[in-house]
């Protein structure tokens, strides 16, 4: 190693020539030995968020049911009756592209982790998914390994998969996005665990998987770009076992019930360094760990390799003395490894043994706080698909074009993927992913909804449009069904944010986001960026996904999202906005185009009026009208045999292609029975005046054959 | 009744078991795979779904060689009844104690989705709803009902076929998708009941299904 000229390390661990400036100077000296391989994990972009941190710390919003707990593995919202909800997106692109199986399943395992070193069992997992044209180079080898390998990881730790999102499109062609979420629940007698390291002389313990070397250098790589060379990562990429996790999950629950535990982390990106490093560093302690006493698979495991390890399904928790031999007779009930590795000091150091001898010796803050924070440059958004009024591009008959984008994988059904996910274990899932909204039942007889957002075409439109949309439509579908979004997690999808047109669009992203959470009262409580999604100067679009929580205080029953039952009156109700072609016109390869614009302030307001609307006017089926615009989304609400029928002359604006196919920002489709007609009338008409809508009666719903 | 169920590592079905027993006012008993336990204290086992021992070496191969299943058997023997739900059904065939096996499914993929089964057989131990088509869900990547000629001739035969999917999800020969012994104290099926107990999870043909 010391043979290696300085570029040559500089190469090799990833840190450029200004970050060995910074770590000389702040080390007093040149980094040595073990240092290289710490600050090489953890001043990686994944790790440390050197070029989103000044502008994450935008999503500082809170409210009476949340609270800063932003140091954290997942965001908490207390949402009474001893109920809590954690959850957290997280991104595991790079890792997939390379290898489809493992790298969708590691990431299901890793944001499961974060939610249950936290003491909450996970109820639910969402995805979402970008992939390139269907026909690109190894798509759909791609698209069938990451959906096996949700599939193999989700079923098997029992947590049900219930809803996700699915993009198609030639920007993702050569960098795919596989981001998972997961929710978990906290209830009863636990507590809420801690990842912040305490009590000098309490023991540090290892449990879970022997420490193996895959993953070695992951966050590193995840933290650049792709070129020619691909397969030289595949040692980079993480194997997991879903069987291993599942153990893993109801040991650590075991111990956190039985208060056998000060702390508690997951061994994630930069596996034990990561993890030991942050926990000592926020309960402002030191710790001895000795590296030789790390369960290994095989002995030819290096310390180096053991401190930068990725292996799947290990935890660390620190614990006092008396209580070791308890939480390993937990771990020996799983069959799992429960060994003590080091102990908390006074020194603030972090020291680092192998075979007695002290082999490193440092302040964890230096590695865990003083990572660089770049400013990176960006500029004000400029529209660019902005225009005055929407063109006709299309010549064929609503009859055709909608044949036409029905061919399209992205508009075509998309319950095969759903089939190969369990969603209903653990026997709380009320909506499924075949619904527009997926929702779980707690124990106190409410609602939970779990959506995903950010439709990628309106981004690639207009990334301020796009933006508010993101979080807009999930809280519309939600709020359609009488939920009140409560909080939101992110997953900011970008290119290199070493340039500035991307930059521009993460900012412009942040400041909507931030704005939208405080408007809508629904705090961004967790999150993760992932930059770097390009390949030889390519990059992804602009892709930040959202999850978002929503909460409905009852049991009652929700409105159908398809047409239920013939004979129904069926509303069109539509906000001002915007109206555009931004999906429908790529597919095809029209120009995107769109007029108008969202108000953030009045949109955010409407989402409480119309889950409060709902509530009132008892729709039979209500649904947020999507992208490809009324005529698929009508087509969608058709699965059950029964449609609306359009009773017009041929020259009817509701027969027009416009009518039909543009996608406006936003309307709404409603059914009512006869009996309901009145009250909803009534209602519809004040909902009308206040929020200056446009309402239609669009026909009845009746049997197709 | 005190109704015990089994815990396997990896049974990852068995709080949805125990909720199923608790809505019909029955005491659970849990019962570790590590461990025997005294047929005298239970009335009835169930041998929930999930992943037991991770799938490994075949499915339900590892559970079926454990000590509580040395218990199962006895109990079984002495005529109380024993149910089995996907990993369940497909350990209770690998012990013996059901003819057939359960193998992946032809498709090759996991498949989460409703059906609907047909009763072909009743025993007086489940099922007892008086219904004769049910419309439950099934999630399963290995639930192909498999017996070679002879075996399935004679299941046909002693009329041990409990249900059948009216349409084929997933290749089980005669569309097999439950059996049950001879004696008709040991049953099992692959589609899950305890996933189908009220309106609101998208049915309730699971309710009395115990």
């Amino acid at each position: 190693m010391s043979e290696r000229s300085l570029s040559e390390k500089l190469k090799h661990y990833r840190i450029s020539q200004g970050e060995y400036e910074r770590i000389t100077g702040l080390l007093g000296r040149p980094p040595q030995g073990l240092e290289w391989a710490l600050f090489s994990a953890l001043w990686s972009e994944h790790c440390s968020y050197k070029s989103s941190k000044v502008h994450l710390r935008k999503f500082s919003y809170r409210n009476g049911m949340t609270r800063d707990d932003s140091d954290e593995n997942a965001g908490v919202v207390d949402i009474g009756f001893g109920e809590k909800i954690v959850f957290k997106m997280e991104s595991h692109n790079h890792p997939s592209f390379i290898e489809p199986y493992q790298g969708a399943a590691t990431g299901v395992g890793g944001i499961l982790r974060d939610i249950f070193t936290m003491g909450a069992r996970p109820i639910a997992l969402a995805d979402y998914l970008c992939f390139g044209d269907e026909n690109a180079p190894r798509m759909k080898s791609l698209v069938k390994g990451v959906v096996a390998g949700i599939s193999g990881y989700g079923n098997c730790v029992g947590v049900p998969t219930i809803t996700g999102y699915t993009e198609y499109d030639a920007g993702y062609n050569k960098n795919i996005l596989v981001n998972a979420m997961a929710v978990g629940l906290l209830e009863g007698s636990m507590s809420l665990a801690s990842s912040k390291a305490e009590g000098v002389g309490n023991l540090v313990v290892y449990v879970g998987a022997k420490t193996g070397k895959d993953g070695v250098h992951g966050a590193a790589m995840a933290s650049e770009s792709f070129d020619q060379d691909i397969d030289s990562k595949k040692p980079n990429i993480q194997i997991g076992d879903p069987f291993l996790e599942k153990l893993l999950i109801e040991s650590c629950l075991e111990v956190l019930s039985k208060n056998l535990v000060v702390c508690m982390q997951d061994m994630g990106a930069a596996g034990l360094t990561s993890s030991t490093f942050e926990m000592a560093s926020k309960g402002k302690v030191g710790m001895d760990l000795h590296l030789d006493k790390v369960p290994l698979r095989d002995s030819s495991v290096t310390p180096e390799e053991i401190l930068l390890s990725e292996s799947q399904e290990r935890m660390v928790l620190v614990c006092v003395p008396e209580n070791l031999e308890a939480i390993q007779a937990v771990f020996k009930k799983w069959d799992l490894d429960a060994a003590p590795i080091g102990t908390i000091t006074a020194t603030k150091k972090m020291r680092l043994f192998w075979k007695g001898d002290v082999v490193t010796e440092i302040d964890p803050t230096l590695i865990t706080d003083s990572a660089p924070r770049y400013e990176r440059p960006f500029t004000n958004y400029q529209s660019k698909h902005k225009t005055d009024k929407l063109g006709s591009v299309w010549s064929q008959t609503p009859q055709e074009l909608r044949e036409t984008l029905k061919q399209n994988a992205f508009y075509k059904n998309k319950n095969w993927i759903f089939q190969q996910y369990d969603q209903r274990v653990g026997t709380r899932t009320v909506k499924d992913a075949s619904h527009s909204l997926s929702v779980v039942r707690l124990n106190s007889h409410r609602d939970l909804a779990i959506s995903v957002g950010c439709r990628p075409a309106f981004m690639r439109m207009d990334t301020r449009i796009g933006a508010i949309d993101a979080i807009l439509y999930p809280a519309l579908q939600q709020a359609i069904k009488g939920f009140k979004p409560i909080a939101v997690t992110d997953c900011l999808n970008f290119a290199s944010p070493e340039r500035p047109e991307v930059m521009t669009d993460f900012v412009q992203t942040c400041d909507l986001y931030a704005e939208i959470a405080q408007k809508l009262d629904a705090p961004i409580i967790s999150g993760n960026v992932s930059f770097y999604n390009e390949t030889e100067g390519k990059g992804i679009p602009p892709t930040p996904a959202v999850g978002l929580v929503g909460l409905k205080e009852n049991d009652e029953r929700m409105p159908d999202c398809v047409f239920s039952e013939p004979g129904l009156d069926v509303y069109l109700v539509q906000m001002p906005g915007v109206a555009a072609y931004a999906k429908t016109a790529e597919v095809l390869k029209k120009d995107v185009q769109f007029v108008g614009d969202l108000p953030v302030a009045y949109a955010c307001d409407f989402v409480s009026a119309l889950s409060q609307f709902v509530a009132r006017a008892r729709p039979q089926v209500s649904r947020v009208v999507g992208q490809g615009g009324l005529a698929l989304t009508l087509d969608k609400m058709t699965a059950n045999g029964i449609a609306c029928v359009i009773r017009v002359d041929e020259g009817h604006m509701f027969n027009s292609t416009g009518f039909l196919f543009e996608e406006r920002l936003y309307d709404f489709v409603f059914a009512v029975t006869r009996t309901q007609r009145a009250v909803f009338e009534k209602e519809l008409h004040d909902l009308a005046s206040r929020w200056n809508l446009v309402t239609h009666v669009l026909g009845t719903s009746q049997n197709l054959r | 009744m005190k109704i015990g169920v089994i815990t396997f590592p990896g049974t990852n079905c068995d709080q949805d078991v125990v909720k199923m027993v608790q809505a019909h006012g029955h005491t659970v008993i849990p019962l570790w795979h590590k461990d025997r336990f005294e047929t005298s204290a239970v009335d009835m086992a169930i041998v929930p779904g999930g992943f037991s021992y991770g799938d490994y070496l075949r499915c339900g191969a590892l559970a079926a060689r454990s000590p509580v299943m040395h218990s199962v058997r006895e109990l079984a023997s002495k005529g109380k009844p024993v149910l089995g739900i996907c990993n369940g059904f497909q350990i209770l065939c690998e012990t013996g104690l059901l003819p057939g096996v359960l193998v992946r499914n032809d498709h090759g993929q996991f498949t989460d989705k409703w059906t609907e089964i047909e009763l072909v057989q009743t025993t007086r131990f489940f099922a007892q709803s008086g219904k004769t088509r049910l419309r439950l869900p099934v999630a399963h990547g290995e639930g192909r009902f498999y017996a070679d000629k002879a075996e399935l001739d004679k299941i046909e035969d002693q009329g041990l076929v409990w249900f059948r999917y009216t349409e084929n999800i997933n290749g089980s020969l005669n569309n097999i998708a439950g059996v049950m012994n001879k004696q008709k104290n040991v049953a099992a099926l692959m589609p899950h009941p305890e996933r189908a107990m009220f309106e609101w999870m998208g049915g309730n043909d699971g309710f009395k299904f115990i």
